[in-house]
């Protein structure tokens, strides 16, 4: 049985099996990608003339009053919107997985179906609802709250609405992870805390929030990478105030004055951000053994 | 005493699960009820019931190919990403791999990505190469975003399933294409389906990468985000997204207690084998 096990498992298909999903992403996705980063460097161009390795697009980047500006502006509105969603979202998970509720995966399901319908027919939706002439001001006209000659303007095309926007299409997504960390923690613990004469307050700090901490992480980056490289969101509602980077690469790729060098090194600078993110929050979300065993 | 939640907590949190629930349905709720609406603003006060912007939208021939392109995307590179997950995932779950990390990381690494960025690295690519841009570059690239969400849909299952159901059928002789197609196949089989929907409904809403790569014919996201630069469209295009948006809504819950019933039974008959 053991030699047979053996033979099973140094079968000579694992690369038939590997071999295409691993080329797919290699030469649609890695190469790509490389070539953005040769691209950055002028290694590479698809316009004629002289090129080879320079720096130049990258120090101009840096030097730029622009770019690390609008770069910071974006971090600030993702880490606002992830932080306030996730604290939002942080007791509505522990709500369905801890209250002891029979419904939980029903209502987990009513929590997270929004997030599954159309993304831009949700911004659709509070386009809609925000503009001069939207839902809001109209409902306040109506009801001689503010005369018709005077809508409340910020509402639309602000970096509050970007805000709103992207709050309001992540929440569902957010209480996920933590609802899945807070499900696979071992009630024991807490009455064991209780036992042994903790306050839930005291069981919650000491116990529940590091346990789901993992969750949390994860929920956390989940909504930051997107929300940071987001363009969607911004170009719809966001107007000159709630411009964001990722609008940036955009418009350096796009049909006005494009300047591919510069879109690329936006670019990569970027994806650096958010690969060493991703690794640094992974190791910090490798499971350690801390629990009931 | 409930350790987790005091009757007080208790109450608070379903208050509060209430408030969000509400937040999050009525935007799509003034949606319904605007698409009902007579006239071209979507604006208080109502001024009465027509289905005027429905008809308008069946009529509407650019929308009808946009939606019959997303369609074709959403379901060739669906199925291209279900047949590559279904390898991948069986290559993570039963062969020993030398890289694990590395190749798993791999194949998740689309998850976190800035679409921003993949789509201009995929423009770049298509220009290099010389691929025009077609309903076959979106395809290309919906099959990248989308591969990872299935693999992390069929690990879980394939973990789930017995490796000693597979080992048997290769005792008795069984050929490895043979124990995969009447062994792992229909186990799995829920968990392909919502590989599929997940793969298929990604592809069928998204704008971002397609908007650097595609062609000539418009996907259906392409064209609501050139509507909504439009107030003139905005009715109709809001009829359009109420029926989009309950469609989905609809194939979300059954997906989801479809896959649950399915390996309901599947379960009890791996225990009663």
């Amino acid at each position: 049985m053991a030699a047979r096990r053996e033979r099973v498992r140094l079968d000579l298909t694992t690369p038939t099996l590997l071999g295409l999903p691993v080329a797919w992403l290699v030469v649609f996705f890695i190469v790509p990608i490389a070539i953005v980063a040769a691209y950055s460097f002028d290694v590479y161009s698809l316009f004629p003339g002289t090129h080879g390795f320079t720096l130049a697009a990258w120090r101009e980047f840096v030097h730029s009053p622009v770019y690390l500006a609008l770069f910071w502006k974006s971090v600030k509105m993702s880490l606002t919107v992830s932080a306030i969603i996730v604290v939002l979202a942080y007791p509505l998970a522990y709500y369905l997985a801890l209250s002891g509720t029979k419904r939980k995966y029903v209502l987990l399901l009513v929590l997270i179906a929004p997030f599954l319908t159309s993304y831009l027919l949700r911004v659709l939706a509070w386009k809609v609802i925000l503009g001069d002439q939207g839902v809001i001001n109209t409902f306040l006209f109506w009801t001689g709250v503010r005369s018709p000659g005077h809508p409340i303007s910020q509402l639309l095309y602000s970096r509050f609405a970007v805000m709103l926007v992207l709050g309001y299409i992540w929440l569902p997504f957010v209480a996920l992870p933590i609802f899945v960390s807070l499900e696979s923690l071992d009630r024991r613990l807490l009455e064991a805390a209780s036992d042994l004469g903790a306050s839930r307050l005291q069981a919650f700090r000491r116990v529940t929030l590091p346990l789901s901490l993992p969750g949390i992480m994860a929920a956390f980056l989940f909504v930051f990478i997107p929300t940071l490289g987001e363009f969607v969101t911004p170009s719809l509602v966001g107007g000159a105030n709630g411009y964001m980077y990722g609008n940036q690469i955009v418009d350096l790729f796009g049909t006005g004055f494009p300047d591919w060098e510069t879109g690329s090194v936006l670019a990569i600078f970027l994806f650096g951000i958010v690969t060493v993110l991703t690794v640094v929050f992974t190791r910090f979300l490798q499971p350690r053994r801390v629990a009931a065993d | 005493m409930d350790v987790a939640l005091s009757r007080n907590g208790r109450i608070a949190l379903r208050a509060l699960f209430v408030l969000v629930v509400l937040f999050l349905y009525l935007p799509i709720a003034i949606l319904l009820i605007f698409s009902f609406n007579n006239s071209e603003l979507p604006a208080f006060p109502l001024s009465g019931f027509t289905l005027h912007w429905y008809h308008q939208f069946l009529t509407n021939a650019d929308l009808k190919a946009a939606l019959q392109t997303s369609a074709i995307i959403a379901a060739v590179s669906s199925v291209g990403a279900v047949v590559l997950g279904v390898l991948a995932s069986v290559a993570l779950t039963r062969r020993r791999i030398k890289g694990r990390a590395a190749v798993s990381a791999l194949l998740l690494s689309p998850l976190v990505i800035p679409y921003v960025v993949f789509g201009i690295s995929l423009l770049l690519l298509f220009h290099t190469i010389g691929i025009p841009r077609s309903i076959l570059t979106v395809v290309i690239g919906h099959v990248v975003i989308s591969l990872p969400y299935t693999i992390l849909v069929l690990v879980p299952r394939l973990e789930q399933i017995d490796v000693s159901l597979e080992e048997a059928a290769y005792d008795l002789g069984a050929s490895r294409l043979r124990t995969f197609r009447s062994i792992t196949l229909p186990l799995i089989l829920p968990a392909v389906v919502s590989a599929f929907l997940i793969a298929f409904t990604t592809s069928f809403d998204e704008y971002a990468v397609a908007s650097f790569v595609v062609g000539t014919r418009t996907t259906f996201p392409i064209y609501l985000y050139s509507a909504l630069r439009f107030p003139n469209q905005l009715p109709q295009v809001i009829s359009v997204a109420v029926v989009v948006i309950t469609l989905s809504l609809v194939v979300v819950v059954a997906a989801e207690v479809g896959r649950r019933v399915a390996e309901q039974r599947l379960g009890s008959l791996e225990n009663a084998g």
